[in-house]
């Protein structure tokens, strides 16, 4: 933008140039390579997409073939059914969980730095490690079940790792363990930036905590709650290391989800040109979600700049 | 094609230079060196390979071996890297019909004349030798061969079902199997919950119950013989064992269970040959367990093959072009093979090794003589579960009704074969 700016005002002079150097090597050179290298490797995927390619790239056009083939195929239909509840599950139950740790740690609490970080801590580990933990937590004949067992409790049953109806919840339970954390931190960098005579007025208006949360306090968290729902959600599409490490899209195929389906058919199966098109299917449903957000926030500034 | 004569030359001059070492060495105007790719980069894999880079240097030549750890698809990801390039190893690692599908990407050495002066055809299984020529010429060279249908049976939980006979057919198998729940093993059938585990658990069924239906409906993929009765009965079997083997194993691989096994827990495991080397590197002995040819209702021993193999794609380099032809002369030696074989606990890919020798295992012999007796009844048959049958695409779709059904026990065993001729279909 400042760039844009500056040639509006004529050429700037080299001392300029100079002195935006570090900026512009540090700031514009990166954003632009990544940025070609992302639409350069979209275009290439969505134009293979249209090829009979197979073990390798081959040109050649075969329209939607891919597409149907791959639409029609149970893997995709089990990871479509799978992402839609996954994916609705894992961001509500996370935006639940991180608000609800968000307002306890509000409450002015001795420790608050330790738990915070005892919170968020989650999110530095690598999602294939929480997979393959939880897999041992989760594994009844190893992990939490075989606890209880041991204890005594012997018609105690979690065997929901190896119930391919209840499997796909176990994603979900690790999902949220990873990223509940994150969302408390926004939440809780959120709760604190309440304006604080909003709240006093409110105390002297009688309300109590309860009351003051509800009517005061959470209507001003709405856009970072959409802001969370629109991260979760595109991680939710994209998940792939944690459920390769946990179930491996298992029991059978019963916790399938698309990005899986796009490494099994390009690397496994080596069926490029299908592969390809599961990514595009991908990348049109993370645009259904991007895009809308994309012009929720236009309109936000639009308002913004008229009011 | 003169590229393709002066190579026939060189391999002619090649077999001449084999009867003539001497001859050979004072005319090796260049060293013979070999760029190669492989998955296998440790354990008894890792150090048979390194075995045979040493035979290679021995013979003066340069030994440029590149390991991809890990599975079979990432070896192949960078040998499609490498021929997008433009610059394909010497030789790589390959298998099953991978062979077929790779060499129309890139043009691959013609072996004919080395393979004729070795006098190698004779002595390779034919469906095997097959797979090696896909388009009539010899261009890919199998290493060593395993059977996926070998069954392991735990001393122990024998002894607990008060049982010493090998179950020979799929009857006695589901009996004995009994018998053991009865004596108290748990888990009559031990396993692991990968995808290749599952599909040989299938295979091994249905070739068991009908060679000749295996080979029509998942070697050939005849869509009557997909829809026979066989296939049902398969898929039954299949049910049984699922029904007795630990449900907890979620997506274990097998060997995460091989003392549960020896330990009498588990009792039987129908397994590739692989597993000896398994159970002899994690420190079990041969007294702990018995291997047998998989269970076979005509009572003929059924060899399920997988075999290992390597390509070999064209490359302008003299240097490299002798390399190729020591290796292809080294791997169809009867003695490096015996050495490699050694080593991994598989068999030689040549019928005419004697396996009476010192540094066999009853295992190795049993399943030698397995695939001899299978191959003069016609009852050696490629591998599903293990990409000998059929393309990866094919197989995984497959498979992945298969392992589906594995861990779904509300489908049916005729749904099931009904799924697997749709998967064939929409597969093709």
């Amino acid at each position: 933008m400042t760039i844009a700016a500056s040639t509006g005002r004529g050429r700037p002079a080299t001392s300029e140039v100079v002195r935006r150097l570090p900026e512009i090597l540090t700031i514009w050179v990166p954003l632009l390579l990544s940025a070609a290298h992302l639409i350069a490797f979209s275009l290439w995927t969505i134009w293979i997409s249209f090829t009979p390619s197979t073990l390798v790239p081959v040109a050649g056009w075969v329209g939607l073939r891919n597409y149907s083939a791959v639409a029609a195929s149970r893997n995709w239909q089990i990871a479509l059914d799978n992402l839609l509840l996954f994916g609705s599950a894992f961001v509500l139950l996370s935006l639940a969980t991180g608000l609800i740790l968000a307002i306890l740690l509000d409450q002015r609490i001795r420790g608050e730095n330790l738990l915070r970080s005892i919170f968020l801590y989650p999110l530095a580990v690598s999602f294939v490690v929480t997979g393959t933990v939880w897999s041992w937590l989760l594994n009844p004949g190893l992990g939490i079940q075989k606890l209880v067992h041991d204890l005594g409790w012997t018609a105690f049953r979690f065997d929901w790792l190896i119930d391919r109806d209840m499997a796909i919840w176990t994603i979900v339970i690790a999902a949220i363990w990873q990223s509940s954390g994150f969302a408390m931190a926004l939440f809780l960098a959120g709760l604190r930036s309440v304006d604080a005579d909003l709240i006093k007025a409110a105390q002297i208006d009688g309300a109590g905590a309860i009351r003051m949360y509800r009517r005061v306090i959470l209507p001003t968290l709405w856009p970072i709650t959409i802001t969370v729902i629109v991260i979760q959600l595109q991680f939710a599409i994209s998940t792939f290391d944690l459920v390769r490490a946990l179930t491996n899209g298992g029991p059978g195929i019963a916790t399938q989800l698309p990005a899986l389906v796009v490494y099994d058919l390009m690397f496994q199966r080596s069926l490029l040109g299908r592969g390809a098109a599961a990514a595009v299917l991908m990348l049109l449903i993370l645009l259904a979600v991007l895009l809308p957000y994309a012009a929720w926030r236009y309109i936000q500034r639009r308002r913004a700049i008229h009011a | 094609m003169p590229i393709t004569t002066t190579r026939r030359r060189l391999l002619a001059g090649s077999a001449a230079a084999l009867a003539l070492p001497a001859f050979a060495r004072a005319q090796g105007a260049v060293k013979p060196r070999l760029t190669a790719i492989s998955q296998w980069s440790a354990g008894s894999d890792g150090a048979a390979i390194t075995a045979l880079g040493k035979k290679f240097e021995e013979k003066g030549g340069v030994w440029q071996h590149s390991p991809v750890p890990g599975f079979t698809t990432e070896m192949m990801n960078k040998l499609r890297a490498q021929i997008i390039a433009g610059d394909p190893p010497a030789c790589s690692q390959l298998k099953g019909p991978e062979i077929a599908a790779w060499s129309k990407i890139a043009p691959t050495v013609d072996l004919d004349a080395v393979v004729a002066a070795a006098g190698y055809e004779k002595v390779v299984a034919p469906d095997l030798a097959k797979l090696h020529k896909p388009a009539g010429k010899w261009i890919a060279l199998p290493l060593q061969i395993y059977s996926t249908n070998m069954l392991f049976l735990s001393k122990r939980a024998m002894d607990k079902a008060k049982a010493d006979k090998v179950p020979v057919t799929w009857a006695e198998f589901n009996d004995l199997a009994e018998k053991m729940k009865a004596g108290g093993v748990a888990y009559p059938v031990a396993n692991g919950g990968t995808r290749p585990d599952d599909g040989q658990k299938f295979e091994a069924a249905l070739a068991g119950i009908s060679p000749a239906v295996y080979r029509t409906a998942i070697m050939t993929l005849d869509e009557k013989a997909l829809k026979a009765p066989e296939i049902t009965a398969a898929f039954v079997q299949v049910r049984k064992i699922a029904d007795w083997m630990d449900p907890n194993v979620g997506a274990q691989h097998f060997s995460t269970n091989l003392k549960r096994f020896v330990d009498g827990d588990m009792g039987m495991m129908i397994m590739g040959g692989w597993a000896q080397g398994v159970l002899r590197n994690a420190g079990f002995k041969f007294e702990d367990f018995m291997i047998a040819p998989g269970p076979s209702d005509n009572g003929k021993p059924v060899f399920l093959l997988n075999a290992d193999a390597f390509i070999f794609w064209q490359r302008k380099e003299p240097d490299l072009q002798a390399g190729q032809t020591l290796m292809a002369q080294l791997v169809m030696d009867p003695a490096i093979q015996t050495m490699y074989s050694q080593i991994t606990g598989s068999i030689p890919v040549r019928t005419d090794v004697d396996l009476s020798g010192e540094g066999w295992s009853d295992g190795q012999r049993r399943t030698a003589a397995a695939l001899k007796e299978a191959i003069a009844s016609n009852q050696a048959v490629l591998s599903l579960a293990h990409n000998m049958a059929q393309e990866n695409g094919m197989t995984a779709a497959m498979i992945d009704v298969i392992t589906e059904y594995v861990k779904n026990k509300t489908i049916k065993p005729e749904q099931a074969a009904t799924r697997l001729a749709e998967a064939v279909e929409s597969a093709r």
